[in-house]
């Protein structure tokens, strides 16, 4: 009705604009929090919703798109602006009554480890925002994070930020130490066997098997993580990559480091993305792509799935098409002069017939 | 186990995505609400708010604060800090502030510009109303105190879309909202929803127009059943029930399908059910109506819900359907549909009451040439 998807992008980067400042304080602090929210005017993202179904249905999107950034795999001090970010967002949405945010079961466990750290650092402003809100009952204790509908136009949520964190360790979590062990002994115990039943010629059924295994895999998982780690180094301009590193909540300037190198990242994709121009198909020859000297100008997009070229240069293409048939026809005739093109038309015309 | 939390007790009735992101994993109801119970503090899902001063101590104690500190805190953290206009000098909040800088507020602001370019606001009253129904009975207390609903009770919110297809807008998915309580019986959503199926009234009526039965199709044909997880729940309530789900379940077994189990939907609850969240589930009545049912959201209850037990299931949600007019007036919603009928502008063809029986017979009633004549009635009844 009110096409309220449209939104999503734009409250996305209102919200990581406002966390992006409050996560260059450094600090935990809720002053600065509100300072940076005063600053921005943040509480008139409410403004201008008319009726009460668009001023409900906004402040439902404007909670679950900040909900994400109070729950791991954020740092500590970006989830404290997440909470804070929902306790602003909940006291100014103008929806009476008002939204209240969806807690996820699995997400509980979470939110009680961050309290405990909250507490164990004796962050008080934290501790008592949260407890404001839990107080005033501002949270639904629900099953998931946002009501499931099966509809075939509803995109899969899946968390970015997870994607993010999990791809570089998989590896790493396949082949661990037990792992290893585990499968050392196993190969200990299958030689023994193997001797013990072909005295003739142990060394020839051995041959079977690839004698050092278990160095190899493990080698070849402490090259792939070194590859990965000079490729990330790459990505940031020579920048020491450490993101084999677990984000501790305890030193705050290793959360700082790790939130910033994502910003650093995503510029990074994004200008790769739109420095290179691909090869259009036979068919579309006469619409080749061209790159854009501005970097900034581009779509916010999201680093993701859709990041591939085809797709820049696709929506490079439709932004060119945005003037209609009849604006550009217009343009031709300023330009032209009324004369030239009601001739050419005319002849068309004529031809026509 | 791929989820490290899995392997704890109850680990596999924490609803998680599924690998398509679409729906959850099958829970079992009613362990999934012992589990928030047994996570939460009873006083975070009661109805009832603490007084400030206790909650305030609670949380000094917790800190270990004296209360003059924690006064000091309350403070900083007031909401007024939030406010970037100063109460003296109050602003229209209708209105998008000029020269924004928030980009949600640029989208809205060219959006309003651009309403205000049109020279007829498209606007309407319905807008104002749409979300009547869901806050029709928000925090609604019952005269009656046996009737409120327990604390920490559960809430299944339910979408049963229509069984039509919109050819032009196929991303409108027409459904209803029903929420149910987690005790209460299949057999009572059952009775909740409203179909137009269940009113249809059979046989032909030309020669007799005063004389329609009332008996409608509900009354006539009792059986239906829900399909959930593998098992077709049947309503047996009344003798000549049967149960109709035999037919695919015969097909299934020839078909290489599994086992499909039967149970009775009166002897079910809510609770006893193992679901998939945003899972599409089925249900069946009148032989052949069939309706697509999702279960969208499963939570605890809150303060802001109606707390009248005998109101639910409560409809929260009504897809309206446009009604079909009498092709005579174009102005009241037919009641009679006719076929065979020379004089009619299209076969079929839809009357209201009052135009049917003036252009059908005469003014002692007698049928005036012969045609065929239905009760019709309208999906719109229910808007």
């Amino acid at each position: 009705m009110f096409q309220m998807h449209k939104f999503e992008e734009p409250l996305k980067t209102d919200l990581e604009e406002l966390l992006g400042r409050f996560q260059r304080t450094n600090s935990v602090r809720y002053e600065d929090f509100s300072s940076i929210w005063r600053d921005m005017h943040f509480d008139e993202i409410f403004y201008g919703t008319k009726n009460q179904l668009e001023q409900s249905e906004f402040s439902r999107m404007a909670l679950s798109a900040a909900t994400p950034y109070f729950l791991p795999p954020y740092s500590f001090q970006i989830r404290v602006g997440g909470l804070y970010m929902l306790y602003a967002l909940y006291h100014t949405q103008r929806s009476f009554p008002p939204r209240r945010i969806r807690m996820a079961l699995k997400d509980w466990g979470d939110v009680q480890a961050f309290t405990q750290d909250a507490l164990n650092s004796q962050h008080h402003d934290v501790l008592y925002i949260l407890h404001q809100l839990l107080t005033i009952k501002a949270f639904r204790f629900t099953a998931m994070q946002v009501p499931l509908t099966f509809s075939r136009d509803q995109k899969p949520v899946i968390p970015e930020a997870e994607v993010v964190a999990e791809q570089s360790s998989r590896p790493k979590k396949l082949v661990t130490t037990e792992m290893l062990e585990e499968m050392a002994n196993i190969h200990e115990h299958y030689k023994q066997l193997k001797t013990s039943v072909s005295a003739k010629h142990p060394e020839a059924s051995l041959n079977l098997v690839r004698q050092n295994l278990v160095p190899k895999l493990f080698n070849a998982v402490v090259d792939f993580s070194t590859w990965q780690n000079s490729q990330m180094a790459g990505d940031k301009d020579g920048q020491p990559a450490s993101y084999e590193e677990e984000p501790s909540t305890s030193s705050s300037l290793n959360q700082q480091m790790e939130s910033s190198k994502r910003a650093e990242l995503l510029a990074s994709i994004k200008s790769r993305s739109y420095g290179q121009v691909v090869e259009v198909t036979k068919s579309r020859r006469h619409r080749q792509g061209e790159v854009c000297g501005d970097t900034t100008a581009g779509p916010c997009e999201d680093p993701g799935p859709q990041l591939d070229p085809a797709r820049v240069s696709l929506l490079r293409r439709r932004r060119r098409q945005l003037n209609s048939l009849k604006c550009r026809t217009l343009s031709c005739l300023n330009e032209t002069g009324k004369q030239t093109f009601l001739h050419t038309f005319y002849t068309v015309l004529c031809l026509g017939v | 186990m791929a989820e490290s939390s899995a392997d704890e007790t109850g680990g596999e009735n924490i609803p998680r995505f599924e690998p398509n992101y679409l729906n959850s994993q099958v829970i079992h109801v009613e362990s999934f609400r012992k589990l928030w119970l047994d996570a939460l503090p009873p006083d975070l899902y009661s109805y009832e708010t603490n007084p400030e001063e206790v909650e305030d101590a609670k949380l000094a104690e917790l800190l270990e604060l004296p209360i003059e500190t924690l006064n000091e805190l309350k403070d900083i953290c007031s909401v007024n800090s939030l406010r970037s206009h100063p109460d003296d000098s109050p602003v229209d909040q209708n209105v998008v502030p000029s020269d924004p800088k928030l980009a949600c507020l640029r989208l809205r602001k060219r959006r309003q510009d651009y309403r205000e370019t049109l020279v007829r606001d498209t606007i309407g009253r319905h807008e104002n109303y749409s979300n009547e129904l869901e806050s029709a009975h928000k925090g609604l207390l019952p005269e009656d105190p046996t009737s409120v609903i327990p604390e920490g009770e559960i809430i299944l919110s339910f979408n049963i879309i229509y069984p039509v297809i919109f050819d032009r807008f196929k991303h409108v998915r027409a459904h209803q909202t029903l929420q149910v309580l987690g005790s209460q019986k299949l057999t009572e959503l059952r009775d909740a929803i409203c179909c137009v199926g269940d009113l249809q009234v059979f046989g032909e009526f030309s020669n007799i127009p005063d004389a329609t039965p009332q008996y409608i199709s509900k009354d006539h044909f009792k059986s239906a059943f829900f399909y959930f997880e593998g098992v077709f729940y049947n309503d047996m309530r009344y003798p000549e029930c049967r149960d109709i789900s035999e037919t695919i379940r015969e097909w299934a077994k020839t078909h290489g399908f599994p086992e499909y189990k039967t149970a009775k939907m009166e002897d079910t609850t809510f609770y006893e059910l193992r679901m998939k969240i945003g899972y599409p589930y089925y249900y069946c009545h009148q032989g052949d109506c069939e309706h697509v049912m999702v279960l969208t959201d499963i939570r605890l209850i809150h303060p802001d819900d109606c707390r009248d037990r005998t109101l639910y299931p409560l409809l929260t949600h009504k897809h309206r359907v446009i009604t079909r007019k009498c092709c005579v007036c174009h102005l009241y919603i037919s009641r009679w549909i006719t076929t065979n009928d020379r004089l009619a502008p299209m076969d079929p063809c839809l009357f209201c009451d009052k135009c049917f029986r003036m252009f059908h017979y005469d003014a002692k009633g007698n049928k005036l040439y012969d045609f065929q004549a239905y009760v019709y009635v309208d999906p719109g009844v229910f808007n």
